[in-house]
């Protein structure tokens, strides 16, 4: 916020009349910062109206700085009977400059174009000493414009200012409506040709984006019947509101075709499912980002990839599915990276972290019918994940020892000799389940096999005290191949298997866990309509 | 030619807060300690505690402590806090 003692910008806006009013030093002036829809600029506009009036006439400058549309500034004004004049700066270039952090803020500027005194809020004592200021520097009487038993509260708190929106953290985080299902239609940003639409729509993950243009979100709109007002979420940390217009706006930015709607709003849903936690993957120093696993029919109707590459770039729908829907966690829930989200190394998946299951390349049981939904059902399941880690294991004639190996890499999640707290996704690869299918092995034996072979030795508890030594007292002990270990996970359920990728190669992954169970994230899987 | 766009970012108005004032000093005042159970919390909280009573001679220290660090505080443990009537509170971790 500009300070005192500082130079106040001279500017040029349009008033109501369509007439440019501009500002610059040479006599006093008293600039005022608001919006429309504000109470508390409601609240102090009748006080500005009597000092306005007090003041000899052409003796100091009084503007109204509108940080809204032509047409809301034209009815507060009707309604407010604002007796100073009050120019539009809904572009927020002006209040970019002066940068208030709340509404209203006055400025009070003197001759020289100085700042003398600012005011955030409604506050009668200060917007008294703003007054009897301003009064002293244009020769009259010092007047009370805000009596202290007049039925108004002594101070009450603005609203973020326009230019702050988006961004807004921490202490802000305060009236949440966490009860109305219809939200307010998205705004809309007006640019010329030289100006870069990017500059308006990319927050967050430093990308081009394509444009959200009217007419490209109405399409988006288009492929779902439910109204752009609605609420399907509220995002944290911030809990910005996901209507359907602005989640088609995401979707739109990230390249998505319109039928995408048909699993973002579910997946928007999962996302802010308490039990998913996205307060705390978003707000952790650890890696965690939503992996998004994608299950059933939907995959061959919007053409999601299962196949070779399936955790990169091999298919637009996976690619813009998982950066569409970082884009809606980012710029509507407000972790902004860096800021908020200050992990300490990241996580690529931040970009984009979506497969699917290739459910047709075994006979083993899909996902989402593990999780109670029906083969022929759709369904989409989040899961807050580390990178994935590489199991190369070219060299097994069996199940068994392919199981082994991806054992030993199960044993280094999160790290080593940290036990029973912590999850696990292992993306099976087709070539390594056809040889666990001849050997009998089904994706439940599978992951029995594995949460019973995946231990650390107890020998590597010995002296140092680091991470993972301190709980002993909650592992438990067991013999794996004649070596004593503790036991890396609590129970199978803490494993699970999905089947993914290409025919040839031998490569399957483990993908770690944050924090999980009730007192972190919980794996949650909702259906696709 | 100008194009129209739908504002893609966050437009959900928060009410803006002032912070609290400044205590003048810690002399014979409550205050809270909220751990938010990180792994040294108890360490670090344990230390501050003994600071404030020898050296800002505080009036008394209320400790409490968040069931996860991974979660906002619940509403239980805030009213135990506001039921000690504390002056102010510190939030601490320790990793």
């Amino acid at each position: 916020m500009l300070p005192i003692h500082e130079q106040a910008p001279a500017f040029s806006l349009a008033d109501l009349n369509g007439n440019s009013l501009q500002y610059a030093a040479g006599k006093p002036a008293l600039l005022v910062f608001f919006e429309t829809d504000c109470p508390t600029c409601r609240l102090t506009f009748p006080y500005l109206n009597k000092l306005a009036k007090t003041l000899a006439h052409g003796s100091a400058n009084l503007i109204g700085v509108s940080q809204d549309s032509e047409a809301a500034t034209r009815e507060f004004v009707r309604q407010m009977e604002v007796a100073f004049p009050v120019v539009l700066d809904g572009e927020l270039a002006v209040t970019r400059q002066y940068d208030p952090l709340a509404v209203p803020t006055l400025f009070l500027v003197n001759a020289a174009g100085k700042v003398a005194l600012t005011e955030i809020a409604f506050d009668k004592a200060e917007l008294n000493a703003i007054a009897a200021r301003l009064c002293e520097m244009t020769g009259v009487e010092p007047v009370i414009i805000a009596e202290e038993f007049d039925g108004a509260p002594k101070s009450k708190p603005g609203c973020t200012s326009r230019h702050l929106e988006g961004e807004a953290a921490g202490a802000e985080v305060a009236a949440v409506d966490l009860y109305s299902q219809r939200g307010q239609r998205a705004s809309r940003i007006e640019i010329s040709d030289d100006e870069d639409p990017f500059e308006y729509c990319l927050k967050f993950d430093n990308l081009p984006v394509v444009p959200p243009t009217v007419e490209r979100v109405e399409r988006m709109l288009r492929a779902t019947n439910l109204p752009p007002e609605e609420i399907i979420a509220r995002v944290p940390p911030n809990y910005g509101e996901a209507t359907v217009e602005k989640i088609a706006a995401n979707a739109v930015m990230a390249g998505c075709q319109p039928e995408m709607m048909r699993v973002l709003i579910p997946l928007v849903r999962a996302v802010c499912d308490e039990r998913f936690n996205l307060h705390g993957v978003q707000a952790t120093t650890h890696f965690a980002a939503p992996m998004i696993i994608v299950n059933g029919p939907i995959r061959n109707e919007l053409g999601f990839a299962c196949g070779s590459n399936v955790l990169s770039n091999v298919a637009r729908a996976n690619s813009t599915l998982g950066r569409a829907f970082q884009l809606i966690i980012t710029n509507l829930g407000g972790a902004k990276p860096g800021v908020i989200d200050m992990s300490t190394l990241g996580n690529p998946g931040k970009f984009s972290y979506c497969i699917a299951e290739n459910e047709e390349v075994s006979d083993w049981t899909p996902l989402h019918v593990q999780h109670g939904f029906k083969p022929d059902q759709s369904a989409v399941t989040l899961f807050a994940a580390e990178p994935p880690h590489g199991v190369s294991e070219h060299y097994a004639r069996d199940g068994k020892t392919i199981l082994k190996a991806i054992s030993r890499s199960l044993a280094t999640v999160w790290s080593y000799r940290m036990c029973m707290v912590f999850e696990a996704f292992v993306l099976m690869c087709p070539e390594h389940v056809k040889t666990l299918q001849r050997d009998g092995f089904t994706k439940e034996s599978a992951r029995q096999f594995l949460f019973e072979n995946t231990g650390v030795p107890i020998r590597e508890f010995v002296g140092d005290g680091g991470e993972g030594s301190q709980l002993t007292k909650m592992y438990q002990q067991v013999t794996i191949d004649g070596e004593e270990c503790y036991r890396k996970f609590a129970s199978p359920e803490q494993i699970r298997i999905v089947v993914t990728g290409g025919t040839a190669g031998k490569f399957s992954a483990v993908v770690g866990s944050w924090a999980a169970g009730p007192r972190g994230s919980q794996v949650v899987t909702y259906p696709i309509e | 030619m100008p194009i129209t766009l739908v504002n893609p970012l966050n437009e959900t108005i928060r009410e803006a807060r002032n912070a609290a004032s400044k205590l003048g000093t810690l002399s014979g005042k409550t205050i809270g300690l909220l751990d938010i159970s990180k792994p040294g919390g108890s360490v670090f909280l344990d230390r501050l505690e003994s600071l404030l009573r020898e050296r800002h001679g505080v009036a008394s220290v209320v400790r409490a402590m968040k069931p996860t660090f991974t979660k906002p505080a619940p509403e239980a443990v805030i009213g135990q806090l506001l039921a000690a009537r504390c002056d102010a509170v510190i939030e601490a971790l320790a990793d």
